[in-house]
This record gives C-alpha cells, structure tokens and sequence, in this order.
C-alpha cells in the first residue's frame, strides 16, 4: 500500500514496503542524501530528521507510521536559500570536517533552540549526547552553538 | 485490516481496531509501538516477524492522567512525553530521571514505556527498576478481557504472554515517597547501563524509614526488587553511606549476567555505589520540597 507523506512541505507518495526505514525512503526514492546512515541502530544520530518537528533517527522509523505525517530534513533548513542561523554560525567557526555527523547535528540543534534559544554550553553538549562525530570535531561544534545562544 | 491484505506492517488507528488486528494475526503477530528494538533487529541478527500491528500512534495509550489517587500513563507514552509529564510531581523524581537517562533525546522522542517493560530480550530497562520501587501495575487487554497485574508478575510471564496480549497503560498509586535512581553507562549515551538501583523511601516524621523499595536492573535478565536490603534499611535513618555499606554485603543475592559490553562480577561490584547514589538522590528529591 503506497504511504502518503509530507517531506519538506511537499506531498509525496512512497510505494517501498511498509517497515522500510525512513532513511532509505529519504535516500533513496526520494534523493534527500543529506541526512546519512551510518550505524541503524539509533546511537550516531546522522540519519536525525523532525517527524511532526520532533527529532527522531530515521533509521528506527517504519515507513507506515510517517502516514499523513510531517518530515523535515536538513535539506529544509536553507530552503528559501539562505542558511539558517545555525548554519552560518556554523560555517563562522569552520566547524564542518568531513560532514557525516553534521546533517544530524544540525537537525537536534534546530529543534533544541527553539526550545532553549539561551542554552548553556552544558546544556549544548548534552543535547547533543546522541550525536557522534568521528571527526572528533566537537570543540568548534560547542563554541559555535554557544555563540549562537548568546547572540540570541 | 485483516492480515491477508499482506502488508507486514498495520497501522491500527484504536485500541478496538489493534487488539481485533494482533487476533487476526495470532502468534506471527506482534505489536510495535516506537519500533525502536523491532527495528535493529538485523542488526542483533534476528528475523522480523511475518506481521506487525502498529500502535504508537493511537491517542488512547498515548495520554499521563493524574487523580489525587493514581497516575495513568498509557502504554505508548514515549520517554519525552513521560518526562514533560511528570517533572516535578512528588514521587516521580526517580521516574524522570530513568526517563531522562535513558538512550539519547532522539529515541527518547520515540521509545514508549510499554515496549520498554515489554522488550523481554532487553535487561537494561531504565523503566522496570524505576516503575517496579513506585509498585506498578500494568493493564493488559487481550481479545478475551482485560486484567491488571503487578509490573514483577508482567517481567515474568512476559515471554509467555498469550498472542494478541497488549500493555494498554501502567498505574501508580500516588504515595508520599521520595525516589531516586542511578545508572551506570560507560559512555556518556548510546551505550546501555551496566547496572541500575531505584529507590522509593517513605520517611517518618521522626525520620525513620516507614516504607523502602530498592530495585535492581541490567544486572541479571530482568529487573527484580531487592528486599534483602529493604529489610535491612526498613526502621533507620536513610543515610546513604549505611546503605552502601549493607549492599556491600548483601550484593551475594545477584548473580551479574555476562556480555560483551562487561562481565557479571562487575555488575555486581558496583551495586553499593549505585545504592548509595540512589539513596542520596531519593534524600535530594524530600530536600528539594
Ligand atoms: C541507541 C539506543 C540506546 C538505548 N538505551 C536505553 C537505555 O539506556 N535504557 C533503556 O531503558 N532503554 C534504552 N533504549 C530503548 C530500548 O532498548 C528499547 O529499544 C525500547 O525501550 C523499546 O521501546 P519501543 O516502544 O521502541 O518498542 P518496540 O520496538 O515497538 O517493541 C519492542 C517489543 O515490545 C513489544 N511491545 C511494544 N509495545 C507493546 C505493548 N504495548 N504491549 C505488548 N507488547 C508491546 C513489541 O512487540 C516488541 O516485542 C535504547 C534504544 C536505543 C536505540
Ligand atoms: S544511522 Fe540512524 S542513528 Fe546512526
Ligand atoms: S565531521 Fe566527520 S563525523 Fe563529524
């Protein structure tokens, strides 16, 4: 049975199998590749997107239950293009290295600092607890959310 | 939707609708309801089933209700949704906080208290320690009725459930207890902890400990409650530096499961740690009031 979903505001249909991950939907079908798949077993957070503006790993995510749903992928985040905020502070402190972690990375910061728009730098790395860099690259990454909440 | 349809994967849209979809499907049918331990079964090399009935998004199992009595929190709550219901509420530190620990915020955002009491391959449960110190009911429907049993009987008969059986929620009787809980990672998240205590304490007016549960998770197959230890503690103080003392030489009741992620012996030794750490944190949460 074809699933109905909304990804970056756009209606789609996916016809892959029901318990299909998300993420293979995403990169596959529809050729989002920014979100990655790197571990499927929900502990490196590359593959994070929001599912009704909530972040969720998309590698856990059956494709039946995002029915009627709402997806937003990294690819949204600059969608009038333009760079978030987050993303220019980002790019500021050259946080990028390789890349892999950081469409993740960036999915659970959006959602955060809608939450906390002032967080602390503690609060900033335990957001972030579900994202892992192989880079190592999490010096810049803090100091460049950090910047961003004390700017907001 | 009749399981002939063939899709492995229905997405039941209420209560009525899952438990006539699971007998439909009998034993190759089973719930999923985050799918977060469903879902990595290739990676634990397992087999998927033939046939799932979804039911994470039904509005019936998904709500915390609160009387002056009782705290209702249906089965697909997710960690997220438990803790913004709970922070705060007297009792419920130690609940949060096994909430809160638990896994990383995104799977928080996904995992439900039912499949976390239910994933009986799972002996790392935040939850089941947290729940089994509140003693914890669970509410089960199956096509033939509904019953209410103890959250230990469920860790129990867990593997042997009758096909089509369902969590539909969790009960607290509301008591004035202070609770605490302490987990032991290896890593900051991702990793499961190697051993776990929940504590609930009643206090007296003179400070003696009028009621005390202690439970105990990851260390062996399935949580359990440690009343050795309850025995011990129950007409004192609570002061943390005893209790370790007595966990100390009390931890001989367990029998630590091995794994790769840490051998059985070390599960075991750190339980008086943990002890300690619980039952300061239950002290913090009475101080906090
Ligand atoms: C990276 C990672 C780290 C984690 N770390 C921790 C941790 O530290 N502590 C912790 O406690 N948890 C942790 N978890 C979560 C835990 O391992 C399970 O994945 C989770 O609790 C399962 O819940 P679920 O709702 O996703 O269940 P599902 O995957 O949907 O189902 C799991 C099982 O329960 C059954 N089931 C589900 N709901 C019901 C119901 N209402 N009635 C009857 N049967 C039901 C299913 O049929 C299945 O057998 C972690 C998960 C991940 C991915
Ligand atoms: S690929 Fe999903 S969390 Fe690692
Ligand atoms: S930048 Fe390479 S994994 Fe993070």
């Amino acid at each position: 049975m074809p699933t109905n979903l909304v990804i970056n505001g756009e209606d789609r249909i996916s016809t892959r199998g029901s318990m299909t991950p998300l993420i293979d939907v995403l990169r596959d079908e529809f050729f989002l590749t920014g979100a990655k798949v790197a571990c499927r077993e929900g502990i490196c957070g590359a593959c994070t997107v929001h599912l009704d503006g909530r972040p969720v790993v998309s590698c856990l995510v059956p494709l039946a239950t995002v029915e009627g749903r709402d997806v937003r992928t990294v690819e949204s985040l600059a969608a009038a293009g333009e760079p978030s905020p987050l993303q220019q502070i980002m790019e500021e402190h050259d946080v990028v290295q390789c890349g892999m972690c950081f469409p993740g990375i960036l999915m659970v910061l959006t959602s955060f600092f809608q939450e906390r728009p002032h967080a602390e730098r503690d609060d900033i790395k335990a957001a972030l607890v579900g994202n892992i860099c192989r880079c190592t690259g999490y010096e810049r990454l803090v100091d460049a959310a950090a910047a961003l909440a004390r700017r907001s | 939707m009749p399981a002939s349809t063939g899709e492995r994967l229905y997405v039941a849209t209420s209560l009525a609708d899952a438990v006539a979809a699971l007998a439909d499907r009998g034993p190759a049918g089973a719930p999923l309801a985050g799918a977060t331990w469903i879902m990595r079964a290739p990676i634990r090399r397992e087999e998927l089933r033939s046939s799932y009935v979804g039911i994470g998004g039904i509005a019936e199992l998904r709500s915390v209700e609160m009387t002056d009595d009782e705290i209702h929190i249906g089965a697909c709550v997710t960690h997220a949704d438990l803790i913004a219901a709970l922070a705060g509420v007297e009792g419920c530190d130690g609940l949060v906080a096994a909430a809160g620990g638990a896994a990383n915020p995104a799977v928080r955002q996904m995992a439900t208290v039912g499949g976390n009491l239910c994933t009986s391959d799972f002996p790392a449960s935040d939850l089941s320690p947290a729940l089994l110190c509140l003693d914890a009911s669970v509410e089960l429907r199956t096509p033939s009725g509904q019953e209410r049993v103890p959250l230990g009987r469920l860790l129990d008969i867990r593997r042997t459930l009758e096909p089509g059986t369902l969590v539909t929620g969790v009960v607290i009787a509301r008591k004035p207890v202070q609770t605490g809980h302490s987990r032991l990672p290896l890593r900051k998240a991702g990793d499961y902890p190697v051993a776990i205590v929940s504590m609930a304490v009643a206090l007296g007016s003179d400070g003696l400990i009028e009621d005390i549960k202690v439970a105990v998770g990851s260390v062996e197959a399935s949580a359990r409650r440690w009343p050795q230890l309850e025995a011990q503690l129950l007409g004192h103080p609570l002061d943390p530096a005893k209790a370790y003392e007595l966990a100390k030489a009390g931890v001989g009741v367990f029998a630590g499961r091995e794994s790769v992620e840490a051998p059985g012996w070390y599960r075991v030794q750190v339980l008086p740690t943990l002890v300690r750490r619980a039952a300061q944190a239950a002290l913090a949460a009475r101080q906090q009031r």
